[in-house]
């Protein structure tokens, strides 16, 4: 019974990212349909739309597993082994320090407007 | 009939790699066996120790890719259940996401600019830190290969899975709300699946980290560019 109402209930989320593909591909929206069925689901349960029993455990199913599901996609590097040979191999480091300098700014900048605004909460 | 065995092979397969290097992970906790990390290089390792196609590993992987997007969905949840913490701290957020989102662009194309790499490549790497689908289509956009855009993306993420902790600890970013939008802005879904494991306050950061700079993204991108060319 615990399984049918998972199953059922991811059958919710994936209804969420059919309407956002029908509304990305209708309106030539710039974010993907799961994006924009995330924010779809996020405004329902705002609204009260969709109450959080109907979706919670599908939803922390489908979350404990979440890394599982970007295997295929991370598996597609094999098509592209060519690009990384000789120089190209200087791309991996330069992803890196790109992606180190991203999180360090964005970490940063928010901790620091959160802590001069005085707002407590997630300071501690 | 052939065609639903060899699906259910790969399949199979996927699982029982993730499992297990999870199982290892759990027990070990060492960077390189993060399960999708280590999953996808044994899952590597084997097409190319058999020589399978990719396309031949994706009738099986299809199966698992297309639960992506629900569980994309499903990260509204943790969102909805902070909003409140949200609410608190909408400057930092949008201040942090928007700076956090130029640097990637930014950062991205000088450097592979001061090793000379082809205008095409540059274009490529550019929406490496936002989402797969997002990315494709932005370096699509802009002039880029938006299949490789999707491996410069992996490894932007896999960089927030394997050093992402260590880095913030490093740089003293150790509020809940400073991690969650570094490990979102930086490494997208992939940086928003190690959140999951600090913590829902840092989880629910990155989701937003992630969804907002998938947008801001789209449309800096072209502006960076323009800055660039």
């Amino acid at each position: 019974m615990k399984y049918v109402k998972i199953a059922l209930q991811i059958i919710i989320l994936y209804l969420f990212v059919l309407v956002g593909d029908w509304l990305q591909s209708y309106f030539h929206l710039p974010l993907p349909g799961s994006i924009i069925g995330l924010l779809l689901m996020l405004a329902a349960l705002s609204l009260k739309i969709i109450k959080l029993p109907w979706i919670e455990s599908g939803s922390r199913a489908l979350l404990s597993y979440l890394p599982i599901f970007f295997i295929p996609a991370t598996v597609g590097v094999i098509d592209y082994g060519g690009v990384f040979t000789g120089k190209g191999i200087l791309l991996i480091p330069l992803i890196v320090l790109s992606s180190f300098a991203t999180m360090w700014v964005s970490g940063y900048v928010s901790q620091t407007i959160a802590r001069k605004s005085k707002e407590r909460i997630a300071c501690k | 009939m052939q065609m639903i065995g060899i699906s259910l092979g790969f399949v199979l397969m996927t699982v029982v790699f993730y499992l297990v290097t999870n199982a290892l992970y759990f027990k070990y906790r060492r960077a390189f066996l993060v399960p999708a990390f280590a999953s996808s290089f044994l899952i590597i390792l084997i097409l190319l120790m058999f020589r399978i196609p990719y396309d031949t590993y994706m009738l099986g992987g299809q199966w698992i890719e297309r639960f992506l997007g629900p569980a994309i969905v499903a990260l509204a949840i943790p969102l909805y259940k902070q909003r409140d913490l949200l609410r608190l701290h909408v400057l930092p957020v949008l201040g942090g996401i928007a700076l956090g989102v130029f640097t990637g662009l930014f950062s991205g194309a000088l450097f592979a600019q001061l090793f000379g790499f082809s205008q095409e490549i540059i274009l490529t790497l550019l929406p490496k830190s936002i989402t797969t689908p997002v990315a494709m289509e932005i370096a699509a956009g802009i002039g880029g290969i938006a299949p490789l855009s999707a491996v410069f993306v992996m490894i932007a993420g896999f960089t927030g899975v394997l050093f992402g902790p260590v880095f913030l600890r490093w740089t003293r970013i150790d509020t809940p709300l400073g991690r969650g939008l570094g490990l979102g802005t930086s490494a997208h879904a992939l940086g928003t699946s190690k959140a999951l494991e600090l913590g829902e306050q840092e989880a629910s950061m990155s989701s937003v980290a992630m969804t907002l700079s998938a947008l801001f993204g789209s449309v800096m991108a072209p502006i960076v560019v323009w800055l660039f060319y």
